[in-house]
């Protein structure tokens, strides 16, 4: 064990276009490590990766050459996957199930108890302010509340690591501030936390750590407190654009 | 509960609140009691055609949404990118496949029963006098069909998973057709006088399914009789060994799936 909760050593995965097969990277050797207990922000331009490197983490997606680990098993094994929450980058629902119906069966898929279950949905519906939507059919809700949902359902076998992708997208400042509440809580019960967002403010406020993407090379990493205080950068923005040559 | 009961119980609701669902149901009944009506304009008409009418269209409606349920499984979860949480989850490949395969066969089965009852309830008005003694051939045609939309399901959820909805519909027609065909390939095979050609047939006569035992025992049913044991539970051994051979595949070729 190298005490790193989250560790991409030479992460690579070409694209393949239909068109004479020709490929091209989305990730190009990729390496970073997240430790125990930190809040890592990925961030970076459009299309730079970064949901890419996410999927690579959780295992839908296999990397063509390097290793993920994470909890320092292969990304994507069972015993991994117990112990992580995943939030995905778009909304996606059932369209005849409600939320309340969707987090019971996420909870299902852990094998979590009924009584066990109720509680801590009714508990996750409370944390994301969902509880007097839960009984519509999840095809009638917004993108934020479907957002909210989403987040409910990362977090229902109280994980040891999070993967959020854009946690904030489709939020009111309502929503956003209650995320970034959520994300202080976790991270207050030593929780591992990955995420990438645009919301360059928030991610100043809640991540120890930032690395930078752009064309699948990680192109700066380093702390939050190095870039802001004694980094001689105004803020974490214009970092970003620095490093991106924005 | 474990993951194939969840994944099972959340196929079956999305499946069975499906409006569609109900519009193919109404359908069915409305040709059913058409198909009635207009034939009770002919002289001595036999109670046993009302069944068989019921019948068939029990089962090509069930035959249609079970093609069409089945086909789309996999691909909606895609699209609705509902498949990126549920693979982030501690589900095997198996475990998913087997939910959403006993999902829908719950769902196949409300459709068949309740069209059933629907039958039944017809034949009674029609002829109230008959049958009770005659419910259980009825019920032993239904369970025929039942056994053979459990074979369609299958096909279905195995093309889903790699395939798009077109195609899979194509291959799982096509299948379920020549499945029908079931021994005129090993006749073709026999009558074959090129070697290489009378060994491809007969191994394509091998892996291909054979359904044609379902059609005889329908035959011997409709007349009444009751088909001898031995072809009975050849028949089911045949159609779940069969289910489970695609199945197995069809988790084997999940188990390598990406999804970018
Ligand atoms: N399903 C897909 N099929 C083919 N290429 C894809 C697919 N998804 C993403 N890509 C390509 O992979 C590259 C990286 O995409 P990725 O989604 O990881 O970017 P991102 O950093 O998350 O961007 P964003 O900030 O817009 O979310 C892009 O060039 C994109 O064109
Ligand atoms: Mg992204």
């Amino acid at each position: 064990m190298t005490g790193n909760v989250i560790e991409a050593r030479g992460l690579s995965k070409d694209r393949v276009s239909s068109f004479l097969l020709r490929r091209s990277p989305i990730l190009d050797g990729l390496s970073l490590s997240v430790k125990q207990g930190e809040t890592y922000g990925l961030l970076g331009p459009n299309g730079a990766g970064k949901t890419t490197t996410v999927k690579i983490l959780v295992g839908l997606m296999r990397p063509d050459r390097g290793e993920a680990l994470v909890l320092g098993e292969k990304a994507g094994a069972q015993s991994a996957l117990r112990k992580i929450g995943f939030l995905p980058e778009n909304p996606y629902f059932y369209s005849h199930l409600t939320g309340l119906e969707f987090l019971e069966f996420i909870g299902q898929l852990f094998g979590l108890k009924k009584t066990e279950l109720r509680d801590r949905v009714k508990q996750l519906l409370e944390l994301v302010s969902m509880t007097v939507d839960a009984d519509k059919p999840m095809r009638k809700y917004s993108k934020g509340m479907l957002q909210r949902l989403g987040i409910a359902q990362s977090l229902i076998n109280d994980p040891e690591v999070v993967f959020w992708d854009e946690p904030m997208s489709g939020l009111d400042p309502i929503g956003r501030r209650d995320v970034r509440k959520i994300l202080l809580d976790l991270k207050a019960r030593g929780k591992t936390i990955f995420f990438n967002s645009h919301l360059l403010p928030d991610v100043s406020d809640v991540c120890d750590r930032v690395g930078v993407l752009a064309k699948g090379k990680l192109v700066a990493e380093d702390e939050i407190k190095n870039i802001v205080h004694s980094g001689g950068h105004k803020d974490l923005e214009e970092y970003f654009l620095e490093k991106v040559g924005g | 509960m474990s993951p194939v009961f969840a994944i099972a119980l959340n196929t079956f609701r999305e499946t069975v609140r499906d409006r569609v669902l109900y519009a193919f149901f109404v359908f069915a009944c409305s040709i059913t009691v058409l198909g009635i009506l207009l034939g009770s304009l002919s002289v001595g008409q036999d109670i046993r055609i009302i069944e068989d009418i019921g019948l068939a269209v029990i089962a090509i409606i069930g035959g249609i949404i079970s093609v069409f349920a089945g086909t789309n499984l996999v691909y909606k979860e895609l699209e609705r990118r509902t498949i990126y949480v549920i693979f982030t989850k501690p589900v095997s490949s198996w475990q998913f496949i087997c939910g959403k395969y006993l999902g829908l066969v719950g769902c196949i089965f409300v459709v068949v029963l309740a069209m059933g009852l629907f039958l039944l309830g017809l034949i009674w008005m029609v002829e109230p006098s008959h049958h009770v003694a005659q419910v259980p051939l009825l019920g032993a045609s239904l369970g025929l069909v039942f056994l053979e939309l459990l074979f369609v399901l299958a096909l279905a959820t195995f093309f889903s998973t790699f395939s798009n909805p077109i195609m899979s519909v194509v291959f799982t027609i096509s299948l379920w057709f020549i499945g029908h065909l079931g021994g005129s390939l090993l006749d073709l095979s026999k009558m074959s006088t090129n070697a290489a050609v009378q060994q491809l047939l007969s191994s394509l006569y091998w892996c291909l399914p054979d359904l044609a035992q379902l059609t005889r025992i329908r035959s011997v049913l409709m007349y009444g009789r009751e088909p001898s044991q031995e072809i009975i539970i050849y028949m089911l051994a045949y159609v779940f060994a069969y289910i489970f051979f695609l199945l197995g595949l069809a988790s084997t070729v999940n188990e390598r799936r990406e999804f970018p």
